[in-house]
């Protein structure tokens, strides 16, 4: 059964375990891939996280002049290839999200790889796996759609693989607001 | 057992050359599943992967578990025993030589029983911990007691968990700080929770929590600071650090006088709801909110959501237990549920957050001054009648009941005790009133300092014994829940570092205490004896064998016998542990925080944690990531008050109180009230914010109010620089 990443914005409590579960991923060097935001610091303590969405055209492998980012026959958007990366940092420019990481020393990009590693078996990658406030998750097509339904709130509230910037992707994200819609038990 | 709809049967990734560790983390009561990744060639812990099996956490970690497994393996190690000769440098890192264990146990045998011979037997002391196993917790006491033969041994709980255990005992009679399974909060419809940053201190139960607002309940949080949890809760009330009392008598107050009080639970099941409900009258929701600084019609609608809500749960930690009326504050929220009956049933009840990771096991058997293994007390004869049997001893030969950790630091002062045995804490950061308590620490004759990096409070010692970290020994934990599992070991000692436990057993036979503790040769030895120890008494865990707690996913205390599966729900039968099996509603006059705001000192101090460190920062400060994150600490001021004091964001200020200052960068954020600021105590030497608190002691707990007191601020002189 097919699996996604999914994001909760609304629940993030900015505790940054994801980052430092990425560094524990077998495949990833110790070094995290992705970022979490403070919103808005000298107002309050909202934060979210910014991971990449694996989008189904991505905008980095498409700037790249070198083929190196490949795309997963599962959709995750893959690091560069070690042996094709010129280093030119096209990618990281071409991003909407600004991804892609530059390693200066090695003169190479990387970026989350959704822990292929993992991901190819059904495993949730590492981020989702820790993740202590649900902010990120690891569901099935089934479970996306219910919360699809749960939070559509026929307001535009509900945000994912709209056409917006790159368009479809594999990553699927909730705006803030999921609990508009709730209705109190009293 | 106890499987919810958050756990999910997901097989673990294996790699080549490796095998998996199943264990919980180092830190936090929460005690989160982790599996440690064992490198089969070099026997080395190499990294962390989810344990998705354990039913409490289901695989999450916050990042404080994440890289606990880097404390195992790390440079900062202590491998061999170290001596310094030169006294006068007590107080640095300077002048200590490596030694054998041999010369250690040697020198500290001769020092100890110089002391002792000249001074007494009470002229020696045990500081500890609560982050280490029940094993090694019960064997301490035993230590203290038996091989050294003193009456000081208290330990770093008093400044964490001892209000929650004193508020539970006088309410409930028994002290378990979750009266339900974690496995429950998401499936009740209000929490209250007061005083917990619990994002930051307690992470993996967010997504627990956020589920009751997904499911239509409400969050109530109690906080002066918009934290994380405060941010997103259906109320969030604002209040002044140090009033919670107040509150909570203003909210019982509207409980009663609106109806929700659950009469028939009241007259079956409690005493003192008459003296309470007469005694809560004057706190009208304006009066609490003259005393708290919270809206009144915050404090309403709190009352409100709480007494509709068929089903809800009183949370806590330390920020109504850091006062100096801690106690009363745990008893004072606890009313709530006692006079609405929402306790002693599923979803329903009343708990703490544990702060350390074996912070409810590590106070139930014999670390605190006055108790004995299984929550006995040294005042009961029979009690000690009974410890006395299994450890050997006449009950002429029991040590009485000592002082409380703060007070140990004064008797130091007075040279009243000479000699020290630190373990598993560091008071050199986490203390209150520090300049009094360091210079304590400098005037012992002779200080051992057991750890397994050379903390701040180790720098005052004349021995330093290597201990090994929490993934190189095994035993039992309590968690948060007041369940028992087990902690397993995944390497062997690096260097020559040994278990505490085993010091202290070649310690007893050095101080010819050898026939009471040389039949201790595994921790399995320790457990067995321990819970011999702990049967008959309130927290009994004879029962909680190690097979029963692999084979159930743990085992709730009181588990009596073999038969017994332990008891994850207290007070199903709605009898409590008082000797009229009721419980004890109580009437609690409020009293303000020791030192309140005035002209000179106008601000008020509160102190905690960030999501980054864990207590002293002794572990959490020298993990990478987690330095990285937050490298140092920092003042939260208001925008409001920063205007008034013309100070910008990330500027370097002055803040101090009566009895001492440090130097912090402001953070400006509108997440804080305008009348306080608020510091994280997780750093050493100058920094520490600890130097500023006020040893103020609630009189039952003789918990320290670091939650409040009565700062100022005041701009650094940039002028004079060049």
């Amino acid at each position: 059964m097919k699996k996604r990443l999914y994001i909760e914005l609304e629940n993030c409590i900015g505790c940054r375990s994801c980052l430092a579960a990425c560094t524990q991923c077998g495949g990833h060097e110790q070094r995290n891939r992705n970022y979490v935001y403070d919103v808005n610091p000298h107002v309050n303590r909202q934060t979210m996280p910014l991971m990449c969405l694996h989008c189904e055209n991505p905008a980095c492998a498409r700037s790249c002049p070198a083929q190196a980012i490949q795309i997963h026959e599962t959709g995750a958007v893959l690091s560069a290839l070690v042996e094709k990366c010129i280093g030119c940092q096209n990618c990281t420019i071409a991003c909407p999200y600004g991804i892609p990481k530059f390693d200066e020393e090695e003169n190479l990009m990387y970026k989350c790889d959704l822990c292929i590693d993992r991901t190819k078996d059904g495993i949730p990658p590492m981020c989702a796996s820790v993740c202590p406030s649900n902010t990120l998750q690891w569901l099935t097509e089934e479970e996306i759609e219910q919360k699809q339904r749960r939070h559509d709130l026929d307001n535009d509230k509900w945000v994912t693989s709209m056409p917006y910037l790159e368009g479809a992707t594999n990553v699927k994200v909730n705006l803030p607001g999921i609990l508009q819609g709730t209705e109190k038990l009293f | 057992m106890q499987r919810d709809k958050f756990f999910k049967e997901i097989e673990n990734v294996k790699h080549p050359n490796e095998k998996l560790i199943k264990t919980h983390c180092s830190y936090c009561g929460m005690q989160c599943g982790m599996n440690l990744r064992v490198n089969t060639a070099t026997n080395k812990i190499i990294g962390v992967e989810p344990r998705y099996d354990w039913p409490v956490t289901v695989g999450k970690m916050c990042p404080k578990g994440v890289t606990a497994y880097q404390q195992t393996n790390h440079d900062d190690r202590i491998l061999r025993p170290l001596i310094r000769d030169d006294a006068s440098l007590k107080g640095t890192k300077e002048g200590f030589r490596e030694a054998s264990w041999e010369e250690a146990y040697d020198l500290i045998a001769e020092k100890f029983g110089e002391l002792q011979e000249n001074y007494g037997k009470d002229s020696l002391s045990v500081f500890s911990g609560v982050s280490m196993t029940n094993e090694k917790c019960y064997l301490t006491g035993k230590f203290a007691r038996v091989a050294l033969g003193t009456r000081y041994i208290d330990y770093n709980g008093r400044f964490c968990m001892s209000s929650a255990a004193g508020g539970f005992l006088r309410s409930f009679g028994v002290d378990r700080g979750s009266t339900l399974p974690w496995t429950d909060i998401h499936e009740t419809d209000c929490l209250f929770i007061a005083g917990s940053n619990t994002a930051e201190c307690h992470p993996t139960s967010m997504f627990r929590i956020w589920n009751v607002q997904e499911r239509g309940g409400y969050i109530i949080v109690v906080d002066p600071r918009e934290t994380p949890i405060a941010r997103r809760a259906d109320l969030h009330l604002d209040l002044k650090p140090g009033t919670d009392l107040a509150l909570a008598n203003g909210i019982v107050h509207l409980l009663i006088e609106k109806g929700y009080a659950d009469e028939e639970f009241v007259n079956q099941h409690t005493n003192g709801f008459e003296e309470t409900k007469e005694l809560v009258k004057q706190f009208t929701p304006e009066y609490t909110s003259y005393l708290t600084g919270v809206a009144p019609e915050k404090i309403e609608r709190a009352a409100e959501i709480y007494g509709k809500a068929p089903n809800a749960i009183v949370m806590f930690a330390r920020g109504i237990e850091q006062q100096h009326k801690g106690v009363d504050n745990v008893s004072g929220y606890t009313n709530m549920a006692l006079v609405t009956g929402k306790i002693g049933r599923p979803k329903s009840g009343v708990a703490t957050f544990t702060g350390q990771g074996n912070g409810q096991g590590g106070r139930e058997h014999g670390q605190k001054s006055d108790l004995l293994p299984g929550y006995r007390k040294l005042t009961n004869p029979q009690h000690v009648q009974e410890v006395c049997n299994v450890w050997g001893i006449t009950p002429e030969e029991m040590p009485k009941p000592g002082v409380s950790a703060y007070e140990m630091f004064e008797l130091m002062d007075q040279k009243e005790i000479r000699g020290l045995y630190l373990l598993c804490s560091n008071p050199a950061v986490s203390a209150p009133n520090l300049n009094f308590v360091r210079s304590a620490l400098k005037k012992l004759d002779f200080m051992v300092c057991a750890d397994f990096y050379l903390s701040e409070s180790a720098e005052f010692a004349d021995v330093i014994l290597p201990s090994v970290t929490w993934s190189e020994d095994e035993g039992t934990v309590t968690n948060i829940e007041g369940r028992v599992i087990k902690i397993n070991k995944a390497q062997e000692p690096l260097g020559e570092s040994k278990p505490d436990w085993q010091m202290q057993v070649e310690l007893a036979e050095r101080l010819g205490k050898g026939k009471n503790f040389a039949h201790l040769k595994t921790a399995k030895d320790v457990a067995e004896e321990f819970r011999l120890a702990s049967k008959g008494g309130s927290a009994d865990y004879y029962g909680a064998t190690w097979d029963k707690i692999e084979k159930q996913d743990g085992v709730f205390w009181p588990c009596k016998d073999e038969k017994d599966e332990g008891t994850p729900h207290m007070f199903l039968d709605k009898k409590f542990y008082h000797p009229d099996g009721k419980a004890q509603i109580c009437a609690l006059p409020y009293r303000p925080p020791a030192e309140e705001p005035c002209e000179e000192y106008p601000l008020r101090l509160t102190t905690g944690r960030v999501v980054y460190h864990y207590l002293s920062g002794n572990q959490t400060r020298r993990i990478k990531f987690l330095k990285d994150m937050c490298p140092e600490p920092y003042v939260e001021v208001h925008p409001d008050t920063a205007a008034i004091y013309d100070m910008e964001h990330d500027e370097r200020i002055r803040l101090y109180t009566r009895r001492g200052e440090a130097v912090y960068k402001v953070k400006v954020t509108e997440a804080i009230r305008k009348d306080t600021v608020f510091v994280p105590y997780h750093f050493g030497h100058e920094e520490s914010i600890n130097l500023l608190t006020i040893p103020a002691l609630d009189p039952k707990s003789r918990m320290p109010e670091f939650k409040a007191c009565a700062a100022q601020m005041q701009k650094l002189d940039s002028k004079k620089v060049l």
